[in-house]
C-alpha cells in the first residue's frame, strides 16, 4: 500500500461526480421540479468540475496515460498555478460545491459522490501529493541510420573522390554533373 | 411467476404500444369509469407517461438481476480451470470462450452500472409520485405516509431507499477504481475497492426484502374496474397517481389476452370487499443465490486447499532481476500454462500475487517452480526475505537452513489460455521478456515427453530487451533442442530469439549456448514476413494455427 497515489482515484471520482451532477440537474430542470434553481446550479457546478478535473495529473513514477485531448485544458489549468496544484484547495472546493446540490432529490447522489471525492483529495493532500501538468515532449527528429551517421554527405551522388573535394573548398552545395542533365519540366 | 414478470417488465421498455400494454393501461383507466368513459389517445398518453417510472424501474431491475448473477460466474476460477482441463466436458470452442471470461465480467459490470443509473432515476421519479399523488384510498400501496412528504425523507428512511443509496455509493467507488488507468497505475486501489462487492451483495439482498412492490391477492372479490356501492369516488384525485401498484397479478393464470370483460362491457361488477395487497416475493434472491453460493463454496475450497504452506526447496537468482523459486507441496497437480497465487504473510499480510508456473510437477518429480521478475515493492521485499538467508547464490540449501525460509502459501492452480498450445498441431508462441513463463512450462513438459501430445510443430519466438534475459531459459531450450535432435525430430521446435535493443557490445548469450547464438537476431521481428512464412510451410495443417501471447 506504500506507493498508492490517491489523487488519481480522486480525479476519476470527481469527474464521475461532475457528470452525475450534470445529469441530475438536467433531469430536474427539464421536468421543472420544485427547487429547480438548485438543479441549474448543479449543472453549472458539474460542468466546472468536469473541466477542472479532465486533465489528469502526472504520476510521480512511471508514465501517465493522458485523456484524449487533455492538453488544451492542461494549459488552462496550469495558468492558475498553486490554486490548482494544491490538493487541499481542491478538497475544500469540492466539498463546498457539493453542499448546495444536496437540497434537491435528483442531485443528491451527485453530492454524496462529490463528497467522497473531496475526502480522497484530502487524503492525497495529507500525503503530500500535488498536481503536475503532463508536459508535451519536444518531437525528436528520427535519426537516420540509428545515430551512427554523424556527418552525412552534403552532395548527392555521383560524388568526386575526397581529394578533389578538398581541393575545392569553395564549392559548398553545388554539384558539377559530369554528364549534362536536362530537366524535363512536367 | 418470475419469468413472466421479467418478460412483461422487459416488454415495457420496448414498444409501449403492444397490445399487452394497451390492455393493462385500459384496465387501469377502467377503474374509474366516470372519469374515463372513452379511451382517448390523450388519456392513454398521460397514463402511460406516469407509469414510465414504474416500467423503467422494473425493467432495469430485471436486467440488473440477470447481470448481478452473471457477473460472479467468471470469477469462479476453479470452475473455469476445471472446464479448461476436461477435454470431454467442454469442447474446444467453449474453452476458447473461457479466454474471454474477464471481458465478460467487465461487460456485465458496465451493464450493471448503466442500468443502475436508469433504475435509480426511475425510482426517484416513483418516490416523487408516491409523495405527490398520495391518496387515502390505497394506503397499503403507497410508501409515503402523508401527502407531500419530503421525497428525500422517503429515500433515506425506508429500507429499499437506504440500501439503494448505499449500493449506489459502493458501485460508484468500485466503478471509479476499475478504470484502465487506475488498474495500470495503482492496482491496489482497484483490488481493495473491488472486494467491496460482498457489501454490495448483502445490501442487494436486503434491498429487495423491503416489500414496497405489492400485488393484489383478492382479484375475484375485487376485480379492477368494479363498482363499490358504498363509497363515493373522490373527484380530485388524479387517476394516474393511484396506480403506483404494479399490474395486477392473476396468480394462477397468465395475462389475459382479451380486454373485453373489463373495458368494452358496460356492465361493471360489484366489489364484495376491499382490495388486499401483498408484497412480491423478492425474486432477486432466486437469481443471485445460485452464483453467490457457488462463489462462496469456491472461496472456501480455495482457502482449505491453501491452508498448508509449501516447502521451498531452492531459490536461484538469475540475471536481469529475476528470481526462480522451486517448491514442493503434496497432492499438488498442475498442467503446463497454469498459474498460482503466492501469499507470504511475512512480506505482506493482505497482498497476494499471481505467477505463472514455469515448471509443473510430474509423476517422477514433485518439484514445481515459478520465475518472478523483481519489479514492485512486494517482489522486492520477497526477494530480500528469501535471499537474506544466504549471502550468495546457491542451488540447493542444506535442510537445516530451510527452516529459515518464510512461510509461503499458494492458491491454485488456475487456468490460462496458454494451456491450449499443446492441443493444436502447429503452435506459434510469441513471448516478450518475462512473458515467456507459460511457454517455459510447456517446454519443460515437452522435455519430459513430447510424443503424447497432439502438437507436431512449435514455433517459439522470444523477444527481449537485454541479452542476459535469455539466460533464464537458455539451458532448457538447449536441452530440448538436443533431445529432439537425438530423437530425430529436429523440426519439432523452431526457435527464434530477438534482441530488440542492443548496445552493440555483447552479441552472444554464452559460449556454451551455440544453438541459441545461431538463432539470435538483432532487432524486432518482422511479423508479416514471419506469419507468411509459417503459413506457407504449414499449409497442410488445419486452419487452427494457434497464436498465443
Amino acid at each position: 500500500m506504500g506507493r498508492i497515489e490517491w489523487a488519481m482515484w480522486a480525479n476519476e471520482q470527481a469527474l464521475a461526480s461532475g457528470l452525475i451532477l450534470v445529469t441530475g440537474g438536467i433531469v430536474a430542470v427539464a421536468a421543472q421540479f420544485k427547487g429547480w434553481p438548485f438543479a441549474a446550479y448543479a449543472i453549472a457546478a458539474g460542468v466546472f468540475i468536469c473541466l477542472l478535473e479532465y486533465p489528469r495529473g502526472k504520476r510521480k513514477k512511471g508514465s501517465t496515460m493522458e485523456r484524449c485531448g487533455q492538453k488544451y485544458l492542461t494549459a488552462v489549468v496550469k495558468v492558475f498555478g498553486p490554486i490548482t496544484r494544491n490538493y487541499y484547495i481542491r478538497a475544500i472546493l469540492h466539498a463546498a460545491l457539493a453542499v448546495p446540490a444536496g437540497f434537491l432529490l435528483s442531485t443528491i447522489l451527485g453530492t454524496a459522490c462529490l463528497g467522497i471525492a473531496s475526502g480522497i483529495y484530502l487524503l492525497a493532500a495529507i500525503r503530500g501529493e500535488e498536481w503536475n501538468p503532463i508536459e508535451q515532449k519536444p518531437q525528436e527528429r528520427p535519426q537516420v541510420g540509428g545515430g551512427t551517421i554523424k556527418q552525412p554527405p552534403t552532395m548527392p551522388p555521383p560524388r568526386p573522390p575526397a581529394e578533389t573535394r578538398k581541393k575545392q573548398p569553395a564549392e559548398e552545395a553545388g554539384q558539377e554533373n559530369p554528364i549534362p542533365v536536362i530537366v524535363e519540366a512536367e | 411467476m418470475g419469468v413472466t414478470e421479467a418478460q412483461r417488465a422487459q416488454g415495457h421498455t420496448g414498444n409501449l404500444w403492444q397490445s399487452r400494454e394497451l390492455i393493462w393501461v385500459s384496465q387501469v383507466l377502467a377503474k374509474h369509469p366516470t372519469h374515463w368513459t372513452i379511451l382517448s389517445p390523450y388519456n392513454l398518453t398521460l397514463a402511460v407517461f406516469v407509469q414510465l417510472g414504474l416500467c423503467i424501474s422494473r425493467a432495469s431491475a430485471s436486467v440488473l438481476n440477470l447481470n448481478c448473477s452473471l457477473v460472479l460466474l467468471p470469477m469462479c476460477r476453479i470452475l473455469l480451470a476445471f472446464l479448461r482441463g476436461s477435454q470431454k466436458v467442454a469442447s474446444r470452442k467453449t474453452r476458447r470462450l473461457l479466454d474471454k471470461s474477464k471481458t465478460f465480467h467487465v461487460t456485465c459490470g458496465v451493464t450493471i452500472c448503466v442500468f443502475s443509473v436508469l433504475h435509480v432515476a426511475a425510482h426517484l421519479v416513483n418516490v416523487l409520485n408516491f409523495s405527490v399523488n398520495y391518496t387515502e384510498e390505497f394506503l397499503a400501496l403507497n410508501a409515503a405516509n402523508y401527502r407531500g412528504e419530503d421525497p428525500r425523507k422517503l429515500l433515506f428512511t425506508t429500507i429499499p431507499g437506504l440500501t439503494g443509496v448505499l449500493m449506489v455509493l459502493v458501485l460508484f467507488l468500485m466503478c471509479t477504481a476499475s478504470t484502465y488507468a487506475i488498474r495500470l497505475s495503482n492496482y491496489d486501489i482497484f483490488w481493495y475497492t473491488h472486494n467491496l462487492f460482498f457489501v454490495f451483495y448483502v445490501l442487494l439482498l436486503v434491498h429487495v426484502s423491503g416489500g414496497v412492490l405489492k400485488y393484489q391477492t383478492n382479484l375475484e372479490e375485487h376485480p379492477p374496474g368494479c363498482f363499490h356501492p358504498n363509497t363515493t369516488l373522490q373527484e380530485d384525485i388524479p387517476v394516474p397517481g393511484i396506480f403506483e401498484e404494479p399490474f395486477p397479478e392473476y396468480a394462477p393464470e397468465p395475462f389475459p389476452a382479451e380486454p373485453e370483460p373489463f373495458v368494452q362491457n358496460n356492465v361493471v361488477r360489484i366489489c364484495t370487499e376491499e382490495p388486499k395487497f401483498q408484497s412480491h416475493f423478492p425474486e432477486t434472491w432466486l437469481w443471485i443465490s445460485g452464483p453467490l453460493c457457488l462463489y462462496c463454496a469456491e472461496r472456501l475450497y480455495r482457502y482449505i486447499r491453501s491452508y498448508k504452506p509449501v516447502t521451498i526447496t531452492s531459490v536461484i537468482s538469475h540475471p536481469s532481476n529475476v528470481l526462480e523459486l522451486r517448491m514442493r507441496k503434496e497432492n499438488f497437480k498442475a498442467r503446463p500454462g497454469q498459474y498460482i497465487i503466492l501469499h507470504c504473510p511475512r512480506v505482506s499480510a493482505l497482498e497476494s500475487h499471481p505467477f505463472t508456473l514455469t515448471m509443473c510437477p510430474t509423476d517422477t518429480k514433485a518439484t514445481f517452480g515459478v520465475h518472478l521478475k523483481i519489479v514492485g515493492d512486494w517482489t522486492e521485499r520477497f526477494r530480500d526475505v528469501l535471499l537474506l538467508r544466504s549471502s550468495q547464490d546457491t542451488e540447493i540449501l542444506p535442510n537445516f537452513q530451510q527452516r529459515n525460509y518464510p512461510k509461503l502459501y499458494i492458491d491454485g492452480p488456475f487456468g490460462s489460455p496458454s494451456e491450449e498450445s499443446l492441443n493444436y498441431e502447429v503452435s506459434l508462441c510469441v513471448a516478450g521478456g518475462i512473458g515467456v513463463t507459460p511457454f517455459a512450462s510447456i517446454l519443460n513438459t515437452l522435455l519430459d515427453d513430447w510424443q503424447c501430445y497432439k502438437l507436431r510443430r512449435l514455433y517459439f519466438i522470444w523477444v527481449c530487451r537485454e541479452i542476459q534475459s535469455f539466460r533464464w531459459f537458455a539451458d532448457l531450450l538447449c536441452m530440448l533442442h538436443n533431445k529432439l535432435w537425438q530423437e530425430n525430430r529436429p523440426d519439432y521446435i523452431n526457435i527464434q530469439l530477438y534482441l530488440s535493443q542492443t548496445d552493440g557490445i555483447q552479441k552472444i548469450i554464452g559460449e556454451k549456448y551455440q544453438v541459441l547464438n545461431s538463432r539470435l537476431l538483432i532487432g524486432r521481428p518482422r511479423w508479416k514476413l514471419l506469419f507468411d512464412e509459417i503459413a506457407k510451410c504449414n499449409r497442410q495443417a488445419k486452419n487452427e494455427l494457434n497464436r498465443r501471447n
